[in-house]
């Protein structure tokens, strides 16, 4: 037997015996490859090609929910199809749509992306998935047909489950082109969060590169030329790459921000065709700016510590505030406490969570520790007390701790000597407290050093002040 | 007879308050019947014009009330969100500080001394009547140097010794520019947010929206610093701290520089608490006779001001007494801060406003519109008011007020690069520029150590983050937790606000 006949008999036994169906089936086997062979045919080079092909390409975002919902409308019907036939007769057609708009959505988005001269692992992933899916698709379109007859009833259900965890993927791996792939988690609880791997965030770097440009570059051109997407070959997600450059050389060239590409980029007015951030994003602000110019001006050293003359603002921020309990059905009451007392309790702001504020600058002198207890049924609610210039005395740091909420202290010019303070350290939320003008030492203020988010310790005209400059450089 | 009921012809005419009807509606229409009854009556009694005029114009106008204290916080829902400041002092350059002096450092100008500013750069900008004559307009470089100060290395004028020492702690803006060129428009535009007298000043808005931290002394106060020299002085008026079309308690009180801050209001001889006491209820009894007759809400915020006055006669003594300030007050603020009604004192006097919860301080200081000798008075104007400057910013921020008080410094506009009259190496005289000029703000709310915006070779356009006077405005609102498109009062039928029907915007690079 010949190779040709044997050929013959192979195909008479694989192929399906319709004409129409075998023809149907060598389409899609010919539209497969070509879908294979088109990252070769189309290499992603990082160079942006025709302004039409990026014109056209970004309707791909927009086109790229149909094949979406189409998809996963699929499964839906089948199974409403065994209560309702009518409804699975339509999801043969709702499939072949699918297909059909999946073609058009990679054809749009292979536009996008090799017009605008992307590239990057995620991007290749993304470019995979969406030609898998596609190809799944259409397996799906043909052996739709055997499983409704029965004559192969698991392959259909197969490929069109393989064919939703690929879609999936697929759209993920497009929202992290689009929206940087910390997207979903960046709001997640911190309870949630450590179960996810750790980051390399270096959180112990002190260099002003870890601290400043690269959290900048981080936040604002990450997104294009970074692990997941490299636009003009540049990568700015570690120092070596950002010193490397992309295809048209370096983009920083240390001592020289003026000849630094980055710096020309960024600075360019904003309807500039070459301004960065591209695509409408926001502009890096002035300060930002600034540092970048600063650092490239003294020699964009990956180990400089500080640069003289840049203002850095605080490394850490202060801890977001817990928001309170809902007091609206002591509203009556807190008004009492008004006409009573004197003292006001008025709201931080419109929203309740904000908590209350405790006035007591209308009866200053005649408020005590016994006053103060009254309020403590508010306590949780309170998130800022000003008793400067009260008669409070030490005894009220009983009352206080019970002020779970408090953020803000002022006990400025009390008779208050120190003397318990150490039972304000369990008030973790303390960020601020007002002891100017009292009698506090040094040694009673000390045990205050353990409380990590009191960031704004007041101290002036006290025992405990730290002395001045001034003071310091008169005593040398 | 029954009658149908909405036979309303036949009906006995009702009261209108009786009705079943929104308070709004209710205090509107008595207002409204305010206005009615005074026409009805001037054509009888004459002696009624004579009380409308005592009561301010309002009772004629018949305008809706406006709601007091705590009422228009609550209705409003103010604070909009949490704010960062909780009070401000704003120091007030009268006359147009010149930010080509102070300020605004051009390196390149000495090179071009005495040569005119090219055409190209002036523009179609307006000129006042003061240089519309000139034949040229040569370039007057600024006659004294500038130095680095502090960390951020900022360039400030060596006519600022002391403002360079707290340089880190501003927020400094070089691209606040104006849209009026005189005085009296350009300072109602800074104060009030429009060009015109009438409306609502900074201070009162805050008052009326924010409502008072501390109920004996009043939500806005005003402190005018004395004349120094005798010329350039342009003179600022009440109507920078009136309340416009709201409830003239919103007002700003102001202390006065020399004698009794606040006039008669020690307790004449023979005149106890008591009696002032048993004098003021029987004033406020007829004044609220006066309400029920004729409705006009402005009676009740004089009974407002009548108690205000009286527990002001206990708290303003206290106020002004600074024999117990410590001696680094003194080392720190300069010997002139002992002299009521100098820039020092009245620096002073708004870190103590600033400690007993006033909202709004504002402090006047006139002087700074130098269209000639400039190398005369500057250095003068300048020196009055540097030391306090930094001497209020400094103590509010080793006293832990800094972190809840926003500081604001500003004029009504800039001057110009080149010379008004002559120009010589030693003097040179300088008018009005709307176009760019620094302010700066410091501490809630604001990122210290910064300066924003940027303008040309020449001080004379802004080429980079433009600040008008309306973000300005919005941007101190914001500070103080007030969205400024929702700090609104209904008047001639518009929702009125600050910054105005303009859109304005926060400058969010100024915010901390």
């Amino acid at each position: 037997m010949s190779t040709r006949q044997r050929l013959a008999v192979l195909a008479d036994r694989w192929l399906p015996r319709s004409k129409k169906t075998r023809a149907a089936w060598i389409v899609s086997l010919a539209v497969s490859l070509a879908l294979l062979a088109l990252p070769w045919l189309m290499r992603m080079d990082g160079k942006p090609h025709a302004d039409w092909q990026q014109f056209l390409g970004r309707f791909h975002p927009l086109l790229v929910h149909i094949p979406i919902g189409l998809i996963v409308l699929v499964p839906l019907l089948e199974i409403a199809g065994s209560f309702k036939p009518a409804l699975r007769e339509s999801a043969g057609f709702v499939l072949a749509l699918g297909f059909a708009s999946c073609l058009a959505s990679l054809a749009l988005g292979f536009l996008l992306a090799y017009g605008g001269g992307a590239a990057g692992t995620v991007l290749s992933r993304h470019m995979w998935g969406g030609i898998a899916l596609t190809i799944g698709a259409l397996l799906c379109v043909l052996a739709r047909p055997w499983w409704t007859s029965g004559t192969v009833p698991w392959a259909y259900p197969a490929l069109l489950l393989s064919v939703m965890f690929a879609l999936v993927w697929t759209a993920h791996q497009g929202g992290s082109l689009t929206h940087g792939s910390d997207y979903l988690t960046r709001y997640m609880p911190p309870g949630l969060k450590r179960f996810l791997p750790q980051s390399q965030a270096n959180a112990t770097s002190v260099s002003f590169y870890a601290r400043h440009i690269h959290p900048i570059l981080d936040a604002n051109c990450v997104g294009c030329h970074g692990d997941s997407k490299s636009n003009g070959g540049l990568r700015v997600d570690s120092y070596d790459l950002l010193m490397k450059g992309g295809k048209d050389g370096p983009v920083i060239v240390p001592g020289q921000p003026d000849k630094s590409m980055l710096l020309v980029r960024v600075t360019l007015p904003s309807d500039h065709k070459q301004f960065m951030p591209a695509e409408g994003r926001a502009p890096l602000r002035s300060e930002e700016i600034a540092w970048i110019r600063a650092w490239v001006a003294q020699g964009a050293s990956p180990a400089i510590t500080a640069l003289p003359g840049v203002p850095e603002p605080e490394a850490s921020k202060e801890p977001p505030p817990q928001p309170v309990g809902d007091y609206s059905a002591l509203a009556r009451e807190i008004g009492q406490m008004d006409a009573g007392l004197g003292a006001k309790l008025l709201p931080v702001s419109s929203k309740p969570e904000d908590g209350l504020v405790l006035y007591t600058v209308n009866v200053a002198g005649n408020f005590g520790d016994a006053q103060l207890a009254q309020f403590q049924r508010f306590a949780p609610f309170i998130v800022e007390a000003e008793l400067g210039r009260t008669a409070v005395t030490d005894a009220s740091f009983e009352t206080l701790a019970k002020f779970t909420h408090l953020r803000a202290l002022h006990l400025e010019e009390t008779g208050v000597t120190g003397d318990g303070l150490a039972k304000l350290t369990p008030l973790t939320q303390l960020t601020y407290l007002n002891l100017s003008g009292t009698k506090v030492t040094q040694s009673a203020a000390a045990v205050l050093g353990s409380m990590k988010n009191l960031r704004h310790l007041y101290l002036y005209n006290t025992p405990a002040q730290p002395a001045s400059a001034a003071e310091q450089a008169q005593a040398k | 007879m029954k009658q149908h009921p909405l036979c309303t012809d036949t009906e006995h005419e009702h009261s209108v308050l009786a009705l079943p009807v929104p308070a709004g509606v209710k205090q509107e229409w008595a207002a409204l019947q305010t206005r009615r009854q005074f026409l009805g009556r001037t054509g009888k009694v004459l002696g009624w014009a004579a009380l409308a005029s005592l009561l301010g114009d309002r009772a004629m106008r018949g305008d809706t009330p406006s709601p007091s204290y705590g009422q228009a916080a609550e209705a409003l829902k103010l604070p909009h969100f949490a704010p960062r400041a909780k009070r401000a002092i704003y120091l007030f350059m009268s006359g147009g500080p010149s930010q080509v002096d102070l300020w605004d450092y051009k390196p390149n100008l000495p090179s071009l001394y005495d040569k005119d500013i090219p055409d190209s750069v002036r523009g179609s900008q307006q000129l006042t009547g003061m240089t519309t004559g000139q034949a040229r307009f040569p370039i007057a470089p600024s006659h004294w140097a500038f130095k680095r100060y502090g960390e951020t290395g900022t360039w400030v004028s060596d006519l600022l010794p002391y403002t360079g020492r707290m340089v880190d702690d501003l927020t400094i803006i070089k691209s606040t520019n104006t849209e009026a060129i005189n005085h009296e428009p350009a300072i109602m535009l800074m104060n009030t947010g429009n060009m015109n007298a009438g409306k609502p000043c900074l201070g009162s808005w805050l008052a009326y929206g924010l409502g008072s931290m501390n109920d004996n002394l009043p939500t806005f106060m005003v402190l005018q610093t004395k004349l120094n020299t005798k010329e350039n002085n342009q003179p600022v008026s009440s109507r920078l701290w009136s309340s416009g079309f709201l409830s003239s308690e919103f007002a700003g009180v102001g202390l006065r520089s020399a004698g009794d801050p606040v006039l008669y209001l020690t307790d004449p001889s023979g005149v106890d608490r008591e009696v002032r006491r048993r004098m003021l209820d029987a004033v406020n009894e007829i004044n609220r006779q006066t309400f029920e007759e004729l409705g006009d809400p402005e009676t009740n915020s004089r009974i407002a001001q009548y108690e205000m006055a009286y527990r002001m006669q206990s708290s303003v003594p206290e106020l002004a007494d600074l024999s117990k300030e410590p001696k680094s007050t003194w080392d720190l603020y300069g010997p002139d801060a002992r002299e009521p009604g100098t820039f020092a004192y009245n620096c002073l006097m708004a870190r103590r406003l600033a400690e007993r919860g006033v909202r709004f301080t504002q402090v006047y200081k006139r002087g700074w519109d130098m269209h000639d000798n400039v190398t005369g008075i500057l250095p003068i104007i300048a020196g009055e008011t540097d030391r306090g400057c930094y001497a209020l910013v400094t103590d509010l921020k080793q006293r832990g007020l800094l972190d809840d008080t926003l500081v604001v410094w500003a004029g009504e506009f800039g001057r110009t690069v080149y010379s008004q009259g002559g120009l010589s190496p030693a003097n040179y005289g300088r008018d009005h520029h709307p176009r760019c000029y620094t302010t700066w703000m410091a501490g809630g709310g604001v990122r210290p150590g910064i300066t924003y915006g940027e303008t040309d070779d020449y001080s004379y356009n802004v080429v980079k983050d433009p600040v008008t006077v309306r973000d300005f405005n919005a941007t101190i609102l914001h500070c103080l937790g007030i969205d400024h498109n929702k700090l609104t009062y209904k008047f001639q039928g518009l929702d009125q606000k600050l910054t105005g029907p303009v859109p304005a915007s926060v400058v969010q690079d100024l915010l901390a």
